[in-house]
Parts: structure tokens; sequence; C-alpha cells
């Protein structure tokens, strides 16, 4: 009740069990009507052929003792073999050939019938297997051989074979033209014959489908019972009674009697399909039937039909009523189709059970129609019907849960993608700022300070101060900025190849050679972490290293070496190196320049470049030259290491 | 390399200068005057459209940002009429995406507006010389252009499908800094093949339109050649 009340919050609890008591009653209503119809319907009785053809008027030899009776006719015994009713009576032939063939019909019987017509056998229904089975309604016919017909009053015998279970009946019979009687005959055979071979076959395949199922969901044994059900109706359909003592008799006996283990097992799988719990002495169910199967091995023909009649039609009777019990309480608890379904089958079912006990009793005016095993088809049916919904269901289910996935996983998908072209919008947009912030840094270090620098002189109104060579520096650095933005790959040889250009224009005027060795065709390893403002410190590095040759060093020859290099592990690396051949200058311990103030801070900012860029910072200077080396590192920092 | 440092085979040498401002328009004229070429100046598209009626220059210089339009049709024009004329372009920076532009309608090359006097005249003899110059920054943006990429990459559009692999081997030693002697060492070729092999990328990097309307296309970026 709580999980409906969650699953429907805009009901109160009175409402809700209000609701359900009136669908329940619904239910219950539906099933009064249905057992009326039943009962409309089995009112109805078969049509039978024109009264002028029947043979109703007999006398009964029966134990010894004859008289005279009128059929229907029920007889006292119910074991008659070994001397068999006997009922003699008459009947006439008009004579000529106009009449065709004629024929006895003989609606209804139990259980075997001998018909002799003017004292000669033209019948023997034990010879036909249907026939043989009480519970069938299986009819008979026999063409009566027109030599043996006589003008006027013909003798008719039939003796009323019975071995039980029940006393034996003799419906009335009907002799007339044959192509009047046989419609009825095979109107009888269609509805009592022929419908429940076709049913025992939907219930042969319903088997296999169950067995199936079970054998691929083993988690669900409710259809390997339904299964083994189904698997024992199918063999008692198509199993012979044993009227003679054979090999198989004791084995089709065991499963002619396994009636009552058949309902038990439906019972079963109605309460483990409907989720009921098992019952501590539920296996008790099994005992009837059980029991039946233990005679039937062991115990005589006689024994074993009596305690089929009194143990195995009570205890199928029983069980259907529990089963109608059980199939109500799942439309109360759940009322969904398929125990809706269910339920209506049961009421059908128990409908012609209670109709075939009335019968047995002989407490119906019926002649002895068995009505219950025909009605157990509307139940194959039902679960035929349920199986299908139920399998339609799961794969609606299936479809809607995939629909959902889906459009979950698309949904994801699109709240992903989204962050994720936030994350990187942000990202850039990260990356945007800091390379503006290092680019203005370069611009205020560079260029800004030279045309401050171009200003002053120019204020100055000096002739000699070389303002050009401020202005073609500012050029020169605004070149270096916009060159270094340039993609290049993470090949820094590009980058110095511009350099190079720029480096020879430069000395031109200074009469000073530029000499360029790279000793590895490929000059520099590649660094695809190279950023452009890694590019503008090397740059600058290598310029200052040039400025100070031409200003301080007063040489005539600058060597820039480019090689790539292995350590130990293998590992490449780059270094460029640019030697001088001027007059160096001293150092002081402390690595810094100590002659010149202007050459000193040159110096602490080609250091300070290095290290934010990771370069190794080698100067050598003497009396022979300067030299300036970097070792590049194996891998460019992605931050400024000097923070500065 | 074939120096022509005799003035006198410089004096029939005419150049024509389009430049609008008029400081740098005297520094790139004295220049190339002292060297002794026959330098005609112009300030406006509309002028040196003027001094184009007769015979065509042995030499055009010309600024792309002119005050009446833009030095790409100057070039696309004369390169038209007189296929003889060398062209150069005068960039303050030697920026990829003009230069590259003006290659594609027959320029040769760059002079940077702060060169030194002695390196512009040069620059000039050379290229009449017909060695046509190329810088590392050119060259680095036309090899960088010739290695296949998914997403075309930013600045104007240029088709380099036409330059054989040693064109491109040429390219990248000059966009590595390498000299033409280094470069022809290299790749065992004759060092004086070097400047051949330029002449030959600048002529298969130009873009030869058919009408006005491709043209314009290009000029905007509608369309990728």
């Amino acid at each position: 009740v709580k999980d409906d009340v969650a699953a429907n919050p805009g009901f109160s609890i009175p409402e809700h069990r209000r609701l359900r008591v009136a669908r329940f009653a619904q239910y219950i209503l539906i099933q009064a009507l249905i057992a009326v119809a039943c009962f409309f319907a089995l009112r109805q009785s078969l049509p039978e052929p024109a009264a002028r053809y029947l043979v109703s008027e007999f006398s009964a030899k029966e134990g010894g003792s004859e008289r005279a009776i009128t059929l229907p006719h029920y007889t006292s015994s119910r074991f008659s073999l070994d001397d068999p009713p006997l009922y003699s009576g008459h009947f006439a032939w008009p004579g000529g050939e106009a009449q065709g063939a004629w024929s006895v019909y003989l609606p209804r019987f139990s259980n075997g019938v001998e018909v002799a017509v003017n004292g000669v056998v033209i019948l023997d229904s034990r010879r036909d297997p249907v026939a043989n089975r009480p519970d069938r309604n299986a009819p008979e016919i026999a063409v009566i051989p027109g030599s043996l017909l006589r003008e006027g009053a013909n003798d008719l015998t039939i003796r009323l074979l019975v071995w039980g279970p029940l006393t034996g009946f003799l419906d009335s019979v009907y002799v007339g033209p044959d192509q009047i009687l046989r419609p009825y005959y095979e109107q009888r055979t269609l509805l009592f014959v022929t419908l429940p071979v076709v049913f025992s076959a939907w219930q042969a395949i319903l088997a296999v489908i169950l067995a199936i199922m079970w054998a691929v969901r083993r988690h669900e044994p409710a259809y390997g019972i339904l299964a083994a059900a189904m698997a024992l109706g199918v063999a008692q359909s198509f199993l012979p009674t044993a009227v003679e003592q054979s090999q198989y008799s004791r084995l089709n006996a065991v499963l002619i009697t396994s009636a009552p283990i058949e309902s038990a097992f439906v019972l079963t799988f109605a309460m483990l399909f409907l989720g009921l719990r098992w019952p501590r002495y539920g296996a008790l169910i099994f005992a009837p039937g059980l029991i039946l199967v233990a005679l039937s091995l062991f115990g005589d023909q006689a024994l074993v039909s009596e305690a089929f009649v009194l143990l195995g039609v009570p205890a199928i009777g029983i069980y259907m009523l529990l089963l109608a019990l059980i199939v109500a309480r799942a439309v109360w608890k759940r009322h969904d189709v398929a125990s809706f379904v269910l339920g209506c089958a049961v009421t059908v079912v128990l409908a012609g059970w209670i109709h075939d006990a009335l019968a047995v009793l002989q407490m119906t005016p019926d002649r002895r129609i068995f009505i219950a095993r025909l009605s157990y088809s509307v139940m194959l049916v039902a679960i035929g019907a349920g199986l299908t919904w139920r399998f339609a269901r799961a794969l609606n289910q299936v479809d809607s849960f995939a629909g959902r996935l889906v459009t979950q996983v698309r949904q994801a998908e699109d709240k992903l993608k989204e962050s994720f072209v936030r994350e990187e919008e942000r990202a850039r947009a990260a990356a945007l700022a800091l390379e503006r912030t290092r680019l203005m840094r370069d611009l205020h270090d560079g260029l800004g300070g030279q045309l401050v620098s171009i200003v002053a002189l120019s204020e100055r109104g000096d002739a000699g101060v070389p303002i050009g060579d401020a202005a073609r520096a500012a050029l020169k650095d605004l070149r270096l900025v916009i060159d270094s933005m340039d993609d290049i790959g993470g090949d820094l040889m590009l980058a110095l190849g511009s350099w190079r250009e720029r480096a020879t224009a430069q000395l031109r005027p200074h009469d000073i050679a530029l000499d360029w060795r790279a000793l590895s065709p490929q000059g520099l390893p590649v660094h695809p972490e190279l950023r452009p403002w890694h590019v503008i410190q090397i740059v600058r590095l290598l310029d200052e290293a040039v400025t100070n040759a031409v200003k301080h060093a007063d040489a005539h020859r600058i060597t820039v070496t480019i090689e790539t290099l292995a350590d130990a592990s293998g590992f490449a690396y780059g270094r460029i190196t640019v030697d001088d051949d001027g007059k160096g200058f001293a150092l002081a311990p402390d690595g810094a320049a100590a002659a010149d103030k202007k050459a000193a801070r040159g110096l602490r900012n080609m250091r300070s470049r290095a290290t934010r860029c990771g370069i190794e910072l080698e100067l050598v200077s003497g009396a022979g030259g300067t030299r300036v080396r970097l070792t590049l590192p194996r891998r460019f920092p992605d931050s400024d290491t000097a923070g500065a | 390399m074939t120096e022509v440092s005799d003035e006198a085979a410089s004096q029939a040498i005419t150049v024509l200068l389009v430049e609008d401002d008029a400081p740098t328009l005297w520094r790139l004229q004295d220049a190339l005057t002292k060297s002794g070429f026959e330098v005609t100046a112009a300030a406006t598209l509309a002028e040196a459209r003027a001094c184009l009626t007769g015979s065509g220059p042995k030499v055009l210089l010309t600024d792309l940002q002119l005050p009446d339009g833009h030095g790409i049709e100057l070039i696309r024009e004369t390169r038209q009429r007189f296929p003889e004329t060398e062209i150069m372009v005068i960039s303050i920076l030697g920026d990829e995406a003009s230069v590259i532009s003006a290659i594609t309608v027959g320029a040769t090359g760059y002079l940077l507006k702060d060169a030194f006097p002695t390196d512009i005249a040069q620059t000039v003899r050379d290229l009449v010389a017909g060695h046509s110059p190329i810088s590392a920054s050119i060259a680095r943006f036309i090899v960088r252009r010739t290695q296949s990429q998914a997403e075309p990459p930013p600045g104007p559009p240029l088709d380099t499908v036409k330059l054989t692999p040693r064109e491109i081997d040429i390219l990248w030693g000059i966009a590595k800094g390498f000299s033409y002697a280094e470069i022809a060492e290299h790749l065992g070729i004759s060092r004086q093949t070097v400047p051949g092999h330029i002449k030959n990328i600048y002529r298969k990097l130009e873009v030869h339109t058919r009408g006005e309307a491709v043209f314009e296309a290009l000029q905007q970026g509608l369309i990728r050649l």
C-alpha cells in the first residue's frame, strides 16, 4: 500500500483504499458474470438428430435381470467387463435403395460399446483409443452393412463395457440414414476430439517456449514449473488409456493419473509468478498426485481408477479453488492485466470442474459431458496471452529504458560539452591574459624604454647624440616582439634565422662580421613547449651579447655556434655560443662585470633572463675576447622561475 | 653574386619610388640617388599611375598603405603591364601579412624603411641582377604553410602546392638562418643556382588572377587558393 501511495502522492490513504475496493468488487462482479455465462452456456444442449431416428426403448439385461429401460441409462456397476450389460432394441428400416446407407450413431457412452445389428457386430469402440478415455466425450458412428438390413423391424443390441472409474452410461442411440446422422457425429468429434488435440498441440508449444524461457532465465523457476505442468498435460492427452495390460501400461497409467500433479504445478507456478511467499507445507500439494502415481505403479487398475476419482478429482478442484483465491489476492494487491486475465481463466476452469463434479455425482440432468479438460484450454490461452503481454511489456520497458538512457547520455554529453567549452574558454582567456602580461612587460622593458630615450635625446636638441641608434633599436625590438609571436612550432632555429638577419644588418655599419656555425644539420632540438616569451628572452640574450661586443669590446668578428649535445642519459639539449674577438672585460668575483656600470647592469639583465627560461648562462671574458654560452634546458619552464 | 659596383652600369637603372611619408621618401630617394639610380618619386597611387604611362621603370619600390589606395593594386597593374619590372614592397616591419600579399600579386621581396642606405642600394642592385632577396621570416611563413595542417593558419592565403621539395628545402635553410653557400653545400647543389630557385619560388607563389572578382575575393579572404 505504501509503495502505491508513494507512487500516487495525490491520493489520500482512505481514498486510495476505496478505489482499491471498488476495483476488486469490479473483478468479483466480472468473475460472477463469467460463472453465470458458463452456466448458461453449459445448459445449452448439443444439437441432436431428428427424434424419428431415436431408438430409446431397450430391454436391458444387467446382472442376470432383464427389464425395460429408456435411454439415457446409467448402470449400477462400475465394472462389467466380465458380464457387460446388454441393451436390446429394435428399429424399423423402410427398405429400398433410395434410403442410402444407414448408420448407428452413439453420441455418448462410457466406457465402451459393442454394437450388433441383427446379431452381427458392426462396431467395437475399444478399438478407438480416443473413445476409451472416459474424460473425453468421444461419439461413435457405424455404417450398417446393407446386407444385414431387413425391411421392417431390425434388432439392435448394444453391449456396454464398463471398466470404471465411473458407472456405465449410455446416451440415446440414433439409427438412420448415414448422411443425416454423420454431420451430428462430425460436430461432436470436432468439439470433443479435434479441438482437444489442437489445444494439446498449443500446450506442447507452450511447454517448449516456457522450457526455453526457464533455461535462459534460471532465476525465474516459475517458468520451469509451468513448462513441467504443460509437458505433463501434453503427455496425458496423447497417451491411450490402457485397457489391456501391456509393457507400457503402467507408465501410461502413471502419466494419465498425473493430472493432480499437473494442477499442483500450475498452482505452484501461480504462487511464484504472482510473488507469493512459498508456505511452509507447500510441498503437500504434490502429495495426492504422488500417491496416485505410486498406486498406478503398484496397485491394480480398478484401484487406480477408484483413487483417481476419490482423491485426484477433488484435489484438482481444491487446487482450482486455491488458484482462484491466489489470483484474487494478486488482483487485490497488484491489479495488473496478467492476474486479471488469469483470474477469468481460473473462473472458467472452476466452472467446468464444478459442472463435471456434478455430472459425476449424477446431480445434473446433463448427459455426462465432461468439459473440465476443454475449459482448461481457456487457461492455456490465458497463459499464452499473459506471457505474450509480459514479453511485450518487457520489450516496451527496455525500449523506454533505452530511450531514457539515450536522453540522459545526450544530456550528460551536452553538459560535459558545455562545461568543456567553458573550461576551454576560461583556459584560453587565462593564457591570453598571461601572454598579454608578458608582452606588455617585454614592450615596457624594450620598446618603451627606447622610445622614452628617443624623446629625451630629441629634447636635448644636440645634433651629436645618436637618436637614430635608439630609434633603430626600438624598431628592432618591435620586430622582435612581433616576430616572436609567430608560430614557429617549437623550432628555435626559425627564430634564430630572423635574428641572424637582424644582427647582420645591425653589425654591417660597424664593420663587424657575423660568423654562423651550425654544428649539426638540424641545429637545435625542437621544443614543443617553447612559448613566444621564451623566444623573446633568448633573442634578447643574444642581442645583449652582440651589443656588448659592439659597444664595449671593440670586436671585429662575432661567431655564433649552434649545436645539439646529448647528456649522460642520452637526452638531447641545445647550446648557443656567442664568441667575439674583442678586448674582453674584467669580471668581479661575484660574476658581475665590475668596470662599466652600464655593462654590469647589462650582465645582470642577461642572468635574470637566463634564469627565467631555465637557461644556463656561462660568461667567460679575457684578453682574447668574450664568450657567452647559453645551455638550453631539456624542457623550457611553463612559468617564470625567477618570478620577476 | 654578381657585384654591380660600376656606377655607369647602374646609371640606366630607373626606379619608381612610391611612398607617402615625406621623410621616408627623402631618405630612400637619397640613398638610391647617391648610388646612381634614376629615381622617380610618387606620394600617391594616382601619381604613381601617372608615372607609368610611358615605358615601365626597371624597378618599382612601393609602400602598401597609400592615401588614395593600396600598393597591392599598383603592383598588380605594373606586373600585368610591365612584366620586366622588378617589384619590391617598402615595409616598416617586413611582416608576413603585407609582404606575402604583395608576393602573390608579383612582388619579389621587401625593403625595410629603416634599412641602412648602403643596404638599400645593395638590395635594389641585387634585385636587378636577378637576385630576389627573401628574408628568414618570409621563408618561415612559406614553409610553415607547406606543412599540412588541419586548419589553415592565420594570415593571407597562400598556395604552396607548386613548390618542389628542393625549393622547400631551400626555404627551410633560409628560415633557419643559413647562408646560400651553406644551403647549397647541404643540399649538394651549386651555390649559383640558389638565387634562381628563389626567383622560381616567387613566380610560383604569384597568383595569376583571371578577373577582378577573383582578385577582390582573394583580398577579402573570401576564397583561399
